[in-house]
């Protein structure tokens, strides 16, 4: 399984030109960076509609350049968090209009073994949600990461939370995934 | 104790022995003074795509993408905000076709008639868009002089009888164009039948790159170059009525049509 199956080769097909191929990819990952993008309660949703084409914008204008078509997924979601990221930061006030998060060189991304992982990785998810206490962090993350049905927005409606609320529990549970992956990269499970 | 900041995210980056084999261990329990770093700061790599790639599987949404349908307005919001990006087909210059140019043989295109079978191949076209989508093209040209020498033109350019004009064109699709060249005060008289690749190419048939010759030609000379995506291919009779009809007849045909206008020189080189 994994959404990066078939990919690829459209991938390929948008980089030498081909206007069809840039429309599957849309229709097939727009979802997931929309998903993404709906973890960031504080946006409303034209600045969440404005993120997701943003996201596209970038990704397909710079796609042929990339140079791994397998990595083309993982590239197209550390931009939508980029972007996303930025665009909160900005409404906030914490970050300068002309300030930007950086996305990740396109030349450079390295050689990702497609879906090679992924299984491993969800049973990571899986484990480390079983392990949080039961309580409102716990809740937050299984419906939007599990059930990934309601937006970030909706979960503080639901649970009577505020908005910023909701998105600093799934991004402090994000970045204990993180740091679980990046512990299995430093053991050496892409080399 | 050590925890992530700038300097040990670059040890890690450069691989560095003693640093991997202490986060090693050091990040196999929680540990927050890291894990605030992890989430305010970016990277390593595709560090965070990959996160949230598998975040993202553990839900329903990476299965349910691919039965998604296209969200044709988001998509189209997508294009337009790509249009500035396209490759400028007009810098393109003298730099990649004209080596191509100057390699092969110019084959100069003769004139077709309508009557010609080659010519009359394409009946599918039923001007509604199909499968194979619509085409964006756009239209570049350089003159080969008699002595051999390229030079890229401008639209309106001068040129002179014994000039050869070579096309590039950029398409957003494969698909098939009629090249028709226009005299003013005349109809568009076909030249020929092409493929499209999608990208940037030189145009060119089965025996090489096409040149169209301007001998005989005074005065203004339009060429249209009209292209069509994938395998619907209008019949060269359709398109002129779509070239005679204005830019209405252009727009509701869903054919790309570009055009290059040149003036040829009077009494230069006349026979
Ligand atoms: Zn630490």
């Amino acid at each position: 399984m994994g959404s990066s199956e078939g990919l690829t080769e459209w991938v390929r097909r948008a980089a030498r030109g081909e206007t069809s191929a840039y429309s599957e990819l849309y229709r097939r990952t727009r979802p997931m960076v929309a998903r993404l993008v709906a973890g960031f309660a504080p946006l409303d949703p034209d600045e969440v509609e404005d993120v997701i084409q943003e996201t596209f914008v970038r990704a397909f204008k710079a796609l042929p350049r990339l140079k791994e078509a397998g990595a083309f997924e993982a590239w197209l979601l550390s931009i939508a968090r980029n972007r996303a990221r930025t665009r909160l930061e900005r409404k906030a006030s914490t970050r300068r209009l002309e300030d930007d998060v950086a996305d990740p060189e396109p030349e450079t991304v390295p050689h990702i073994p497609e879906a090679l992982q992924l299984e491993r990785d969800i049973e990571v998810v899986r484990r480390l949600i079983a392990e949080l206490p039961e309580g409102e962090e716990k809740r937050t993350v299984q419906l939007f990461y599990i059930e990934g049905e309601l937006s970030a927005r909706e979960i503080a409606e639901k649970l009577g939370v505020g908005k910023s609320a909701v998105t600093m529990r799934l991004e402090r549970f994000r970045s204990r995934i993180k740091r679980e992956l990046l512990r299995r990269v430093l053991a050496g499970r892409w080399e | 104790m050590r925890h992530l900041d700038a300097d040990a995210m670059s040890a890690l980056a450069r691989r560095e022995p003693e640093a991997v084999a202490y986060f090693r261990e050091h990040l196999a329990r929680p540990c927050d003074t890291c894990e605030d770093f992890l989430a305010t700061h970016a990277g390593p790599n595709l560090l965070d795509g990959q996160v949230d790639a598998a975040l993202l599987a553990a839900g329903p949404v990476a299965q349910k993408a691919k039965e998604a349908p296209l969200d044709e307005v988001g998509f189209a919001r997508v294009r337009r905000g790509m249009k500035g990006s396209r490759p400028d087909i007009r810098r393109w210059g003298l730099a990649a076709g004209a080596i191509a140019a100057c390699l092969l043989a110019v084959v100069v295109v003769p004139r077709m008639r309508a009557e010609d079978p080659a010519v009359q191949a394409g009946t599918e076209w039923d001007g509604i868009k199909g499968p194979g989508g619509s085409i964006d093209l756009e239209l570049a040209v350089v003159a080969r002089g008699a002595n051999g020498e390229l030079r890229r033109l401008d639209p309106q350019s001068a040129v002179a009888e014994s000039d050869v004009l070579l096309l590039r064109y950029h398409a957003t699709e494969a698909g098939t164009a009629l090249l028709f060249q226009q005299r003013a005060g005349q109809g568009p008289e076909l030249l020929g039948r092409f493929p499209l690749e999608a990208g940037m190419h030189d145009l060119q048939g089965p025996q090489g790159l096409a040149g169209v010759s301007l001998e005989g030609e005074s005065g203004p000379v339009t060429l249209w170059l009209v292209g069509s995506a994938g395998r619907q291919e209008p019949t060269p009779d359709t398109v002129r009525e779509v070239l005679v009809g204005g830019s209405a007849a252009r727009e509701r045909s869903r054919l790309a049509v570009t055009r290059f206008d040149v003036s040829v020189r009077s009494g230069q080189n006349r026979r």
